[in-house]
């Protein structure tokens, strides 16, 4: 237990900053509100620092197959979770604060909203939780409190009613998920007697993947298929991406997909990559669902982003597209352990690649408004008109959305580029040849899209007719959400520069050990496993 | 003289076997290349501040005299100074799964007299010629003055990196920073359509011999699994390859050296790829006397000169034979072009594709002492008389043809511009106790020492060589003779060096003087007036001009052991090689410090081995290099007073045999006509452009309308139908977006419901 404690010394510093907020939220004074932010923020870089302390101390420091994994994962949920944190941040003006006393308006993510700010921290503790996680039990909770303050963000996140439909969609779709990965996490422990991944990591490698275990796998897989918002559960990401306000899009597309694959990590490094002819793949079964998802999922999002001309729907599409080529590091597993042929290092490269550089594509979207055509309150920037020419107008965020965009979609020498290498290089050591096939030609079909926003906002002239460009209006929170931009425009170039070192520390923290059984597996035997599950199926 | 024996190195390596610099250079040779980058990047800051006066051309200047100083103070450490100075790791890559089979390629610098002696005129010649240059385009100040000084600068940093490079990669760099920055420097002039097809000719030209260049680098790769100048030439001095295997009768001692040879005619414009050097003459003169004429082109005989122990390890001496033969033949073929051309500069032109001709052909004869000091004198001669055709034009609007110019050097300020041409011409021709003579001779009788059991045919190769010196003379001085002396005439041409804007005027108006004093000719009612070199042109040619003078004197230097100062740079140097007739290896004692490996494969060295080198061959029946002395000069002497004969003016200056009281009436037309067509022919270039044009650029054209009519039915069409696929999958998958949530809800069910009876359909197929 105390072990467990100190491992969970970032989410306890996350969660009394949370209760600070909170208390600082209920000060009538709005000096002492407005230390929201602030509070919050070095709350997160406590626990970043304290996490990072507690990387690579020596000696494993989770109770998973993948001991290695939380330090890395909590530094950078921190890290990127400063970007995120500023990007929800709103200012208090006294013209909001008189429309919130009559109770005419409320915005949340114009006001620096306390109870806004701990769900933020709430999730974001979920989130850092999730790796910490040891058991199924811990690891549910950890994902459904990452969960359900989002939900209550999206609802929040703007007074239209767009954004409440948004809000319950995600909560009854996201039940849904939970409800099927919930099923699959009982099944796993009816197959194999046990909620403690590495005591399950032992079972399997004794005993092999029974009907049952198997079954579980599957369920567990597709509900947690929901947070990393993969086919067959996507369908909500566009309609939820589009209705939520840009920060809280950015929010979703980076926290629970993180949670999704730290989950999907763990159990599966409980099932273990030791199984198939040449001994380092995942079960047969689970291997082709994983398959036919990733290669599913970044196709369909991919092609469904090319046709749109929302610029957050693309967005949302290429977030699946995204998850799908994360899949194939998932697939891949530890490989050999090396940097380029491990694919869960690929996968925590990508992680921290693309939650810096989706929050800085979402940050520039955040910056602008237009005027609604009738009248009252500014709307998001909505299409790609609505960029156009923004290198004339706004040199600034031009080049941020520039250097983002062509980051996302994977430019040399940007973090993008740095980010899907492994991906390719881990998939081929894993001898996913086709796999890797589809890959390159998504990455190919995705050039279409973020080249279309690169040439928006670069090329194009800004819309002809005269006063357009007035249309376009700063978000009050225009200078943080800037900033925000910046930040990670910076760190899309920094940590390119500065690959090896993160090279360096994700292959450290992709660190596998393989589960040993009292017998050790046979490639052979798990293979029978799964030639007598058809059969076995009907009978669970 | 002395000066340099203080520096001489006291060690007196042997003759023999290639000379490995095995120390390390001190880390401060980085600055050779280092300034001129740091120029490139000033003038870049420069064009960004906008700066309008000559500061980006001074800046260059005095950082590229920071180079030259770097190169002499390295100089002046002789051999101690030699090795290999790593500046940072550049490649480091391994290779395949097999740990040891990695490349590497430092940014290092070989430091050895070859490289030493080349960045000592590059580095130096780049200062005179920068100076000059300031002057030169002062009249596009603003930007373009900050392009020509970023490519000027950006020119010399590549040279000496392929000069000094330390592996062939890095040296391959420099190669194609050369090539781009000449194509840059070339084109510069962008708005005349002439410059710019010059410019892509001589790209497109380039890439073919580079690719020659590039094929020898992988093959040397595969072979001696190195790129680093030392274990490479430690191994080939050891006649094996990177497997231990020897390599004596292999391809590799033909293939890599022929495919080297391709890549250094290419850069160097011999034999079939010289067509683009006359053409680049359309790049700013000083670009065309530091690029085209002294520094770039002898990029290929360095490349031999220090790949030289590769090219010797064959017995049967098949690349040096070609390159003799090419060499020759291209000295020869460029100078029956010259008697027929009436552009000064492009006569300047084909006569720099001779001389590299004679150098080629000095090194394939294996006399690399000779080949490499010809470099050197040439590079200062060739640049003078680059500078004076250059003030020429420059003083009248462009003007070169040598049928509208006259009696320029009596023209009033163009006095230094002619005695200047005068010293170059002299040196071109081989005049007796000019340098150009002694460089030459060195090659002239080379070819007759060189037995031709060795390279076959070199006898040959000797008497068309100095029937080609003679041509050459008798061009030098066909110009000297009706552009300089004579009646005082002229016709302006029609650029202007954008005269009309206000500032390039200004920047002469103190030389325009009175018309009525001096100018004839049907100028004078244009009003146009000739405009002298200022002092930066007038220094720089001066400086040039004595500097060609000075450089023949380094012909005695170190006479007895090494032939000239150029000798002891070459022994010192991977060229060295005991030249017949020529090495001493056999009478001195190889009392040295640094031990010469010996030569593995061919091995048949002098006085070393003890086996008796095929004896070295006669001229006339005496000693080729003592008689050679003689024989050139009357031959040089033959060809001044054949120009003077057919093209000279009347009085003291035409010799007293010319008549020419014309501007451009002369007794050569009369012979000319006697010839038909031929004289026609060979102004045309004996149509070779023609030729390439409708043997290859024809073919290649029709090829590629074929090519891009089936690109546009069938690939295009594939690519628009593989286009829009994605775009018809999107819109297939649209409908399940329907934003109804219990759409949805199905949707995720039905999805997990197919994915799973998918896995259990492929689990129980399996």
């Amino acid at each position: 237990m105390a072990a467990k404690i100190a491992l969970i010394w970032p989410e306890i510093a996350l969660f009394i900053t949370t209760c600070l907020v909170m208390l600082l939220g209920l000060s009538p004074n709005k000096q002492w509100r407005s230390l929201c932010l602030p509070a919050s923020m070095v709350g997160l870089t406590v626990a970043g620092v304290l996490a990072a302390m507690g990387m690579g101390v020596g000696g494993p420091v989770g109770d998973t197959p993948l001991p290695y994994l939380p330090g890395f994962i909590k530094v950078t949920v921190a890290g990127v979770g400063l970007l995120l944190l500023l990007l929800q941040a709103g200012l208090i003006d006294r013209r909001e604060e008189a429309l919130i006393a009559s109770g005419r308006a409320f915005s949340a993510l114009r006001t620096n909203r306390a109870e806004y700010f701990a769900l933020v921290l709430f999730s974001l503790t979920g989130l850092m939780l999730c790796a910490s996680a040891g058991d199924l039990i811990w690891l549910f909770l950890a994902l459904e409190l990452t969960s359900l303050p989002t939900y209550v963000m999206v609802a929040m996140s703007s007074s239209r009613n767009r954004a409440q439909e948004a809000g319950v969609k995600y909560f009854y779709l996201g039940a849904l998920g939970a409800a099927t990965f919930l099923y699959g996490f009982v099944m796993l422990y009816g197959g194999t007697g046990t909620l403690q991944l590495a005591t399950m990591a032992e079972v399997i490698a004794a005993e092999g993947v029974n009907t049952i275990t198997m079954a579980g796998l599957l369920l567990s897989v597709l509900g947690l298929a929901f947070k990393i918002a993969a086919v067959p559960m996507h369908f909500y990401t566009a309609d939820v991406y589009q209705g939520a306000a840009a920060p809280v899009s950015a929010f979703l597309a980076f926290v629970p997909k993180t949670a999704g694959f730290v989950a999907l990590l763990l159990i599966c490094s409980a099932v273990g990559w030791t199984h198939g002819e040449s001994g380092n793949a995942l079960p047969e079964a689970l291997r082709i669902m994983l398959w036919v998802m990733a290669a599913v999922t970044m196709t369909v999002g991919n092609v469904l982003a090319i046709l749109q001309n929302s610029i957050k729907r693309v967005l949302a599409y290429s977030s699946i597209a995204h998850s799908g080529y994360m899949l194939v590091g998932l697939l891949a597993g530890p490989g050999d352990g090396t940097f380029g042929g491990s694919g869960v290092s690929a996968v925590l490269f990508y992680l921290a690649a693309y939650g810096v550089m989706n929050t800085g594509a979402f940050a520039v979207i955040a910056c602008l408004e237009r005027k609604a055509a009738d009248r009252g309150e500014p709307m998001e920037v909505e299409d790609f008109d609505d960029l156009r020419g923004l290198w004339k107008r706004e040199p600034a965020l031009g080049v941020l959305l520039a250097i983002v965009t062509l980051s996302l979609l994977g430019f040399p020498p940007l973090l993008g580029f740095m980010a899907k290498l492994p991906l390719f290089t881990s998939g081929i050591s894993a001898g996913e040849i086709a796999l890797v096939v589809v890959l390159g030609l998504n990455s190919a079909i995705a050039a279409y899209y973020y080249l279309r926003i690169v040439k928006a906002a670069m090329i194009d002239d800004p819309r002809g007719e005269p006063g357009a460009a007035d249309s376009a209006v700063h978000h009050p929170a225009y200078n943080l959400r800037l900033v925000t931009g910046l930040c990670s425009a910076l760190g899309v170039v920094a940590l390119a520069i500065l690959a090896g070192q993160l090279a360096e520390r994700v292959t450290e923290a992709s660190g596998y050990i393989a589960p040993v059984g009292p017998s050790q597996p046979v490639g052979s035997a798990t293979v029978l496993e799964t030639e007598t599950l058809p059969v076995q199926l009907p009978m669970t | 003289m002395t000066m340099f024996a203080g520096t001489l190195p006291t060690l007196l390596a042997a003759a023999d076997g290639p000379f490995i610099a095995t120390g390390s250079a001190p880390q401060w040779v980085a600055l050779m290349p280092g300034l001129p980058l740091l120029g490139a990047a000033l003038c870049v800051l420069f064009a960004c501040l906008n700066v309008k006066s000559k500061l980006p051309g001074y800046a260059t200047v005095a950082l590229l005299a920071g180079g030259f100083v770097t190169a002499l103070a390295a100089f002046l450490q002789g051999p101690d100074g030699y090795g290999v100075a790593t500046i940072f790791r550049w490649i480091h890559a391994s290779i395949g799964a097999d740990a040891d089979a990695s490349i590497t390629a430092n940014f290092g610098f070989y430091m050895d007299g070859l490289s030493m002696l080349w960045m000592l005129f590059v580095t130096g010649l780049a200062t005179v010629i920068g100076l000059y240059s300031t002057e030169y385009v002062a009249s596009d100040k603003g930007l373009g003055y900050c392009r020509f000084f970023f490519a000027f600068n950006l020119f010399v940093f590549s040279m000496a990196s392929l000069v000094m490079a330390d592996n062939l990669l890095l040296l391959f760099l420099g190669w194609e920073g050369v090539g781009l920055c000449s194509y840059l420097l070339i084109g510069y002039f962008y708005k005349k359509p002439e410059a710019v097809a010059a410019a892509k000719k001589a790209f497109i030209i380039n890439r073919i011999g580079d690719l020659g260049l590039l094929m020898a680098i992988g093959a040397t790769f595969v072979v001696f699994g190195t790129l680093e100048f030392r274990p490479l030439f430690e191994m080939i001095a050891q006649g094996v390859d990177g497997k231990g295997q020897a390599i004596g009768h292999t391809w590799v001692v033909v293939v890599i050296p022929l495919l080297l040879t391709a890549g250094a005619f290419g850069k160097s414009a011999q034999l079939f790829f010289y067509v683009w050097l006359p053409d680049a003459m359309e790049g700013p003169t000083p670009v065309s006397a530091l690029i085209h004429a002294a520094t770039m082109v002898t990029a290929g005989v360095y490349l031999i000169a220090r790949m030289f122990p590769l090219y010797a390890a064959d017995d049967a001496m098949v690349a040096l034979t070609v390159v003799a033969w090419c060499g020759a033949i291209t000295a020869f073929w460029a100078a029956t072009i010259e008697f027929a051309q009436y552009d000064i500069k492009r006569i300047m032109g084909y006569s720099t594709i001779s001389q590299l001709g004679f150098m080629f052909a000095g090194l394939g004869l294996l006399g690399t002492t000779g080949a490499v000091f010809h470099v050197f004198t040439h590079a200062f001669f060739k640049a003078t008389l680059f500078l004076c055709c250059g003030a020429v034009m420059h003083g009248f609007g462009g003007q070169l043809s040598l049928r509208r110019l006259s009696g320029v050097m009596w023209m009033k300020g163009f006095g230094i511009t002619g005695v200047c041409m005068f010293i170059g011409c002299l040196s071109l021709s081989g005049v007796p106790f000019t340098a150009g003579f002694f460089s030459k001779d060195m090659i002239l009788a080379q070819a007759f020492a060189t037995p031709d059991e060795m390279i076959g045919g070199a006898t040959f190769i000797g008497l068309l060589l100095l029937l080609t010196a003679t041509m050459t003379a008798y061009y030098t001085f066909r110009v000297f003779f009706r552009v300089f002396v004579g009646p005082r005439h002229f016709e302006p041409g029609e650029d202007d060096h954008g005269h009309d804007d206000g500032l390039g005027h200004d920047a002469h108006a103190h030389h325009h003087h009175n018309p009525t004093e001096e100018e004839e000719g049907d100028a004078l009612h244009t009003g146009f007036h000739p405009h002298a070199p200022g002092w930066a042109m007038n220094g720089a040619m001066v400086l040039l001009a004595v500097g060609t003078i000075l450089v023949a004197s380094l012909y005695f230097v170190n006479k007895k052991e090494d032939h000239g100062w150029a000798g002891t740079m070459v022994r010192h140097s991977t060229a060295a090689y005991p030249s017949p007739g020529l090495a001493h290896g056999k009478d001195k004692p190889a009392a040295t410090t640094v031990e010469p490996l010996p030569l593995g494969a061919p091995a048949p060295e002098h006085g070393q081995a003890g086996k008796p080198h095929a004896k070295a061959g006669t001229f006339l029946g005496q000693d080729p290099f003592k008689i050679m002395y003689y024989v050139s000069a009357v031959l040089g002497l033959i060809g001044i007073l054949a120009a003077a004969w057919f093209h000279a003016p009347k009085g003291a200056w035409g010799l007293g045999i010319g008549n020419r009281e014309l501007p451009s009436k002369v007794r050569m037309d009369a012979v000319a006509a006697r010839f038909g067509p031929i004289p026609k022919w060979a102004e045309n270039k004996w149509y070779v452009d023609e030729l390439y044009h409708a043997i290859i650029v024809k073919p290649l054209l029709v090829l590629s309308h074929v090519f891009h009519a089936f690109d546009k039915l069938v690939i295009d069409g594939l690519v628009d139908l593989v286009g829009a696929l994605p775009r018809w999958l999107g819109t297939l998958l649209r409908p399940s977006q329907s934003g109804v949530l219990h759409g949805y809800a199905t949707g995720m069910v039905a999805g997990s419901a197919v994915l799973i009876v998918l896995v259990v359909l492929v689990a129980m197929w399996s």
